[in-house]
């Protein structure tokens, strides 16, 4: 018997659809919620995407009691506080996250704030410092990358201590996602292309990372079957909503897949790179990925050869002899970097981000190394291993 | 019937397997901050006073070692002056035996959940690659290589061998020194 030995665990209800958001009124009231928040940026209300939320609520009697629609792209403890005292004042007793990474993470703070009491949200930083099931909490996500819906994580901004804090409980799980193609059918494609990529690093780091498990295998190949099917034809066809919806619902399979096997070196390089030179995380998840799978090749040939099957389907599988499944897997990922890059420019190197100077390369390497998702990689990674994977991706 | 009346037995002496390896591991950890300059450069970046602890949940053995500054840590055994910084703790004393036993590396039981960090995650990182390098000075290498993710390959035999002695000796030295009255 082998010392094999894993965790899964994802209580989130997926309502995924046509007419997902008409659910949520019912979903609601199931939990005896009456008077719900919606916690979102000035970017989701612009694009429109409250309205349908809103207009289902109302048609069942459902009053959304207040709004917060001032989220800013690097949510601080300070917007966390002043959301959490809105809420207590309005009396609300449930919240709507509606929008990508950074309103979500909000939310499930705000969440832990007006569950446990309080005014000071860093108290409850770390792991496992909940512990009582939380307010009803609901996501729409607005964009098919993050997976912050499926994740039991929220990551906050100390604006006084200039440090990030880390939040982790089960229990910042919603208790349903709504995943509806309605919310993601206007996306820019550049923003298609980067989330899209960054839901496909998910799954493909979760499937070769040391904490893979069956489930989560499970998980990662539908939904890079799904990425690598549909990318290019919404990229292509920004409204085809059925494939908005195959990709929205391959970012949540990729959340619940790697919030169970965690995610390795693009994931630690691609922090780093975001704190130092504030690129976005889909862009440097994509300009990462084909380097880091060259660097842990050899540990990971045999998964990552597997991955062929469903990023380029089985008459190519079948054609690849087994010992080159794992190359041809790395080659299908830069053609389709390439196909990106062609339709909406996405970098597929630093240089070509034009962000990223050559002195910063060292500083991304040290921080890097200090990033906790390295931790999970399959092959150890050393100062000098993480500059030279960051030479290859220069130009 | 027999199984039944050695299985307690077989409980006690994991049970002090693990006690005696954190004792040993508690005083290592101050011996290779002593002995080799990249553990100490790791070191560094930790804050002056910093208390590590590894233990077993919920109230299990543990070690505990404080880094005194430029890199040097100092062992203080089973109890912290004060709250610690960071905890790397084992769900169960049958997890902690079987990676303080090299039958699970370090970084599969932390993959696989079978222990939790409590502190800041980057903190426990550099404490994993500092337990990563006494691990690989202080065992034989084919037992090292069932303890970390990669035997470093820039570790030869001579530099190994002298780097242990150094450290066995400090180790024994400590052990002596605190068994005193």
């Amino acid at each position: 018997m082998t010392n094999k030995y894993y965790e899964f665990f994802c209580p989130v209800k997926v309502i995924a659809g046509k007419a997902a958001l008409e659910h949520i009124p019912y979903e609601l009231s199931g939990v005896g919620a009456r008077r719900p928040m919606i916690v979102t940026d000035k970017g989701v209300r612009a694009a429109g995407l409250l309205e349908p939320v809103i207009a289902a609520c109302e048609e069942s009697g459902l009053e959304i009691v207040t709004i917060y629609d001032d989220v800013p792209p690097d949510s601080s403890t300070t917007v966390v506080r002043d959301i959490a005292g809105i809420y207590r004042q309005e009396k609300c007793d449930s919240i709507i996250a509606i929008g990508g990474g950074s309103a979500i993470d909000t939310g499930k703070a705000v969440n832990i704030l007006v569950s446990e009491g309080g005014e000071d949200i860093a108290k409850y930083s770390g792991a496992g410092v909940i512990k009582h099931p939380l307010k009803p909490f609901f996501v729409v996500p607005t964009t098919a990358g993050t997976g912050s819906e499926v994740t039991s994580v929220a990551v906050i901004t100390d604006e006084a201590k200039g440090v990030k804090l880390p939040f982790t409980s089960s229990f910042l799980l919603p208790n349903a996602a709504i995943i509806d193609p309605r919310m993601t059918l206007t996306l820019p494609p550049h923003i298609t292309a980067a989330t899209a990529m960054d839901a496909l690093t998910h799954a493909t780091e979760a499937f070769t990372c040391m904490a893979k498990n069956p489930l989560s295998d499970a998980y990662a190949t539908a939904a890079i079957k799904k990425i690598s099917q549909s990318l290019l034809k919404v990229m292509d066809n920004p409204k085809d909503v059925d494939g908005r919806l195959e990709l929205a619902q391959a970012s949540t399979m990729a959340g619940i897949a790697f919030s169970n096997s965690m995610v390795g070196l693009v994931h630690a390089l691609g922090h780093a790179t975001g704190a130092i030179c504030h690129l976005p995380h889909g862009l440097c998840m994509s300009l990462y990925l084909p380097y880091v799978l060259d660097y842990n090749l050899e540990t990971i040939r045999e998964p990552l050869g597997e991955l062929l099957l469903y990023l380029e389907g089985p008459e190519v599988y079948a054609a690849t002899p087994a010992s080159r499944r794992a190359e041809t897997t790395i080659s299908a990922i830069r053609k389709l970097r390439d196909a990106l890059h062609k339709r909406c420019q996405l970098p597929r190197t630093l240089k070509e981000t034009g962000k990223v100077t050559e002195v910063q390369m060292d500083q991304i390497a040290e921080m890097a190394l200090d990033d906790g998702s390295i931790m999970f990689n399959p092959k150890e990674v050393t100062l000098e291993d993480a500059r030279a994977v960051l030479r290859r991706a220069w130009a | 019937m027999l199984a039944k009346r050695i299985q307690p037995m077989a409980f006690h002496a994991r049970r002090l397997y693990v006690g005696l390896m954190f004792q040993v591991m508690g005083r290592a950890l101050q011996a290779v901050s002593e002995v080799d300059e990249q553990v100490q450069n790791e070191a560094r970046v930790l804050p002056d006073g910093f208390l590590f602890e590894m233990m077993v949940m919920p109230d299990g053995s543990k070690l505990i070692v404080e880094h005194t500054g430029q890199g040097r840590f100092r062992y203080h055994g089973d109890s912290a002056p004060r709250p610690v910084d960071l905890s790397i703790q084992f769900k169960h004393i049958a997890h902690a035996f079987l990676v303080l036993s090299f039958q699970e590396k370090t970084s599969v039981a932390f993959a696989s959940d079978r222990m939790l960090v409590d502190g800041d995650i980057s903190y426990a990182v550099r404490m994993t690659r500092i337990l990563n390098r006494l691990e690989s000075f202080i065992l034989p290498k084919l037992i090292a290589q069932r303890a970390v993710k990669e035997y470093p390959a820039d570790l030869h035999l001579p530099e190994k061998l002298i780097s242990a002695a150094r450290i066995y000796l400090k180790v024994a030295t400590n052990f002596v020194e605190t068994a005193r009255p």
